[in-house]
């Protein structure tokens, strides 16, 4: 009886893992097929370009290179920057949308609108705006606010990474946005309605009571859009400087190298883009059940 | 302590529907646990947050001791609301939520631990303080949400339907427990019932509310002794209704001639009401006539009869013992007590004033 039982459940396994194999195929061959080969070639092997000895060069290569390093620091800086005010903005949006109002419906329609516009369109967007030449200066130019449109400060391809953050927050509110709002009508505003009548004031009770509640939800929706900014190359690659440049932008230029020995420096750039990502991930998991334990 | 003043109180959510409170004025004696009754939809829990400050009236106004708080921010009114789903903050500790007000007052941390000692020795829960809100019951966390609006000290302290996520036996240990807090701490004290039971158990005064509209305002008996319209009579459940004409303290009714000195209406077409338990069975003499016993029920502590008097069946309630002396059947006399008659209006115009009696 109970061989029979566990051959049953061994035939159910099998036909599981039958039927995932295609799905799992593609993952191992090309995600984690890939990042072998990615991993191997930053170690310095590398046999059809004559590269055949392991070796760490390429990382200490990469971690005494001071454009790498101020490339790292740009990148933290633009996911980081990007990451806090789009949530900041995000949070307080939703706030705004909960309450019921007349023509809410429309409100939240153009509010979620650009969740469908690709980052492409938005950085080409940004460019149009807030280019030197750009619609931005041209107004405050016309309107005599700036003298010419070369006055006008620099927002692209800018050292602070102006437009790219720009271009993020635009695209990561309504993303954040939509999941905060989601949770706060699930919340209620009942728990708000205690505070308040226990002595909270309207700040008290947002703070102490508002976002606790929806804070779980802010910190998974935020911390996908670190890691997404973090190793998005298209938005820095057509926003930013060349020098120093975002991680993703600047392990494609080496990877583009006409000198192949550079090739490995642009694995190990990938790597350490990969580590770092994971690395987040693995920390917003444990901060999650940390939250949801609580 | 505090005196609550409601006054033309209106709330108007859409102006498609009718008004949830409409035109309701109410005194609402300070240091008195007074019951806002009424059925679900009826208004109850509007009125109540108004009075806490979380919603606007559409007109009207809300008066502690005299003074209007309208302009005045629900954090500064000390009008404190118990919600019906305890609404404990799930990620604090029991302490933590007990201390809340305190903290929102920046009392310090010292003052505020003893204070939710307390607190926990007052709603029966001592050594409560590290649990989470997920670790308790449903009752328990009702006395926590009690702890945490008493510890404030409020001036007034509204429940919404305190005992309605409870079961039986749980519902009498906190219905004593609320009275004796209640009474101990003084607390002006509101609670939105819709148990007519729960609010006259629990109740110095009860507002009967229906349709957003106040019907009657009076100390829990005079539910069942004076209604003012045989809605509420029938709402506080089976009474005896006999149409007639009332003329000079006599109610005439096509079963007879009744004295009737306790009335609400003046002269005129009227209703007699007489609750099953005030009819007297087998005693003739005055105000009794003669009825037919249909059936009867034995229920241990009481035994209750449908008894025929000409074309109308009443019920009566009487003592166990009375049983063996009636079969079904027979003729006896009915005697209505003429100080237990009461006489209602046949006009469903409600009767808001006290009663007339002559």
């Amino acid at each position: 009886m109970n061989r029979f039982r566990l051959s049953e459940r061994g035939a159910e396994r099998l036909s599981i893992s039958v039927l995932l194999a295609p799905a799992v195929a593609v993952i191992v061959l090309l995600f984690l097929g890939g990042l072998a080969s990615g991993f191997l070639r930053s170690l310095n092997y590398f046999p059809l370009i004559g590269l055949n000895d392991f070796n760490f060069d390429a990382y200490f290569s990469i971690f005494t290179d001071n454009g790498f390093l101020q490339s790292l620091v740009l990148t933290f800086h633009i996911a980081f920057t990007s990451t806090l005010i789009a949530s900041i903005l995000a949070v307080a949006s939703a706030l705004l949308l909960r309450p019921a109002f007349r023509g809410k419906r429309i409100v939240h329609f153009f509010f979620s609108l650009n969740l469908t516009i690709p980052h492409l369109v938005g950085a080409i967007g940004v460019l149009y705006l807030f280019q030197n030449s750009g619609l931005v200066s041209r107004i405050m130019t016309g309107l005599d606010l700036i003298q010419r449109p070369a006055d006008f400060p620099a927002m692209v391809f800018d050292p602070w990474a102006i437009g790219i953050i720009i271009q993020y927050v635009w695209k990561e509110i309504p993303f954040i946005g939509v999941i905060v709002l989601a949770i706060l009508l699930s919340v209620g505003e009942d728990y708000e309605s205690v505070a308040r009548s226990l002595g909270a004031n309207r700040w008290q009770a947002f703070r102490q009571v508002t976002l606790p509640l929806i804070m779980p939800g802010v910190v998974s929706a935020s911390v996908i859009v670190f890691a997404f900014t973090f190793g998005a190359f298209e938005i820095p690659y057509l926003l930013g400087r060349t020098f120093p440049a975002a991680l993703p932008v600047l392990a494609y230029q080496s990877y583009t190298d006409v000198d192949l020995a550079a090739r490995p420096q642009a694995m190990a750039m990938a790597m350490v883009i990969a580590f770092i990502s994971t690395l987040l991930i693995m920390a917003y998991m444990k901060l999650s059940r940390v939250y949801i334990r609580e | 302590m505090t005196q609550v003043t409601l006054s033309g109180l209106t709330k108007i959510f859409d102006q498609k529907n009718p008004p949830a409170v409409d035109n309701l004025d109410l005194e609402i004696e300070s240091g008195k646990l007074t019951a806002l009754l009424g059925p679900s939809g009826c208004g109850k829990t509007t009125t109540m947050k108004m009075i806490a400050g979380l919603l606007r009236p559409t007109s009207g106004d809300i008066l502690f001791d005299g003074d209007s708080i309208l302009s005045i921010k629900p954090e500064e009114r000390g009008a404190v609301m118990v919600f019906q789903n305890y609404l404990l903050f799930p990620y604090m500790t029991i302490a933590d939520n007990i201390g809340f007000g305190l903290k929102m007052r920046k009392v310090n941390k010292k003052e505020i631990k003893s204070r939710v000692q307390d607190m926990l020795d007052l709603v029966q829960l001592p050594g409560f303080e590290e649990r989470k809100p997920n670790q308790l019951s449903g009752g328990q966390q009702q006395r926590i949400a009690l702890a945490r609006a008493l510890i404030v000290q409020p001036n007034v302290l509204l429940l919404d339907e305190p005992l309605s996520n409870l079961d039986a036996h749980l519902r009498d240990e906190m219905r004593v427990l609320i009275r004796r807090i209640q009474t101990e701490m003084g607390i002006t004290t509101v609670f939105v019932t819709h148990d007519q039971e729960e609010a006259v158990v629990l109740a110095d005064k009860v507002a009967l509310l229906f349709d957003g509209r106040l019907q009657q305002f009076d100390a829990p008996d005079s539910f069942y002794d004076t209604p003012n319209t045989v809605e509420i009579a029938t709402f506080f459940g089976g009474t005896n209704f006999i149409p007639g004409y009332y003329l000079d303290g006599t109610i005439t009714t096509d079963i007879g001639v009744f004295d009737a000195p306790h009335s609400l209406v003046p002269e005129g077409n009227a209703v007699l009401s007489i609750r099953p338990e005030a009819v007297d069975l087998g005693e003739g003499g005055e105000n009794s006539v003669s009825g037919t016993v249909l059936s009867h029920v034995y229920a241990g502590r009481y035994a209750r009869f449908q008894i025929r008097i000409g074309d109308i069946e009443i019920e009566a309630v009487t003592e166990p013992g009375q049983v063996k002396l009636f079969a079904d059947g027979d003729n006896i006399p009915v005697k209505f007590d003429p100080d237990k008659i009461w006489v209602l209006g046949t006009d469903t115009e409600k009767h808001p004033s006290a009663a007339y009696t002559g």
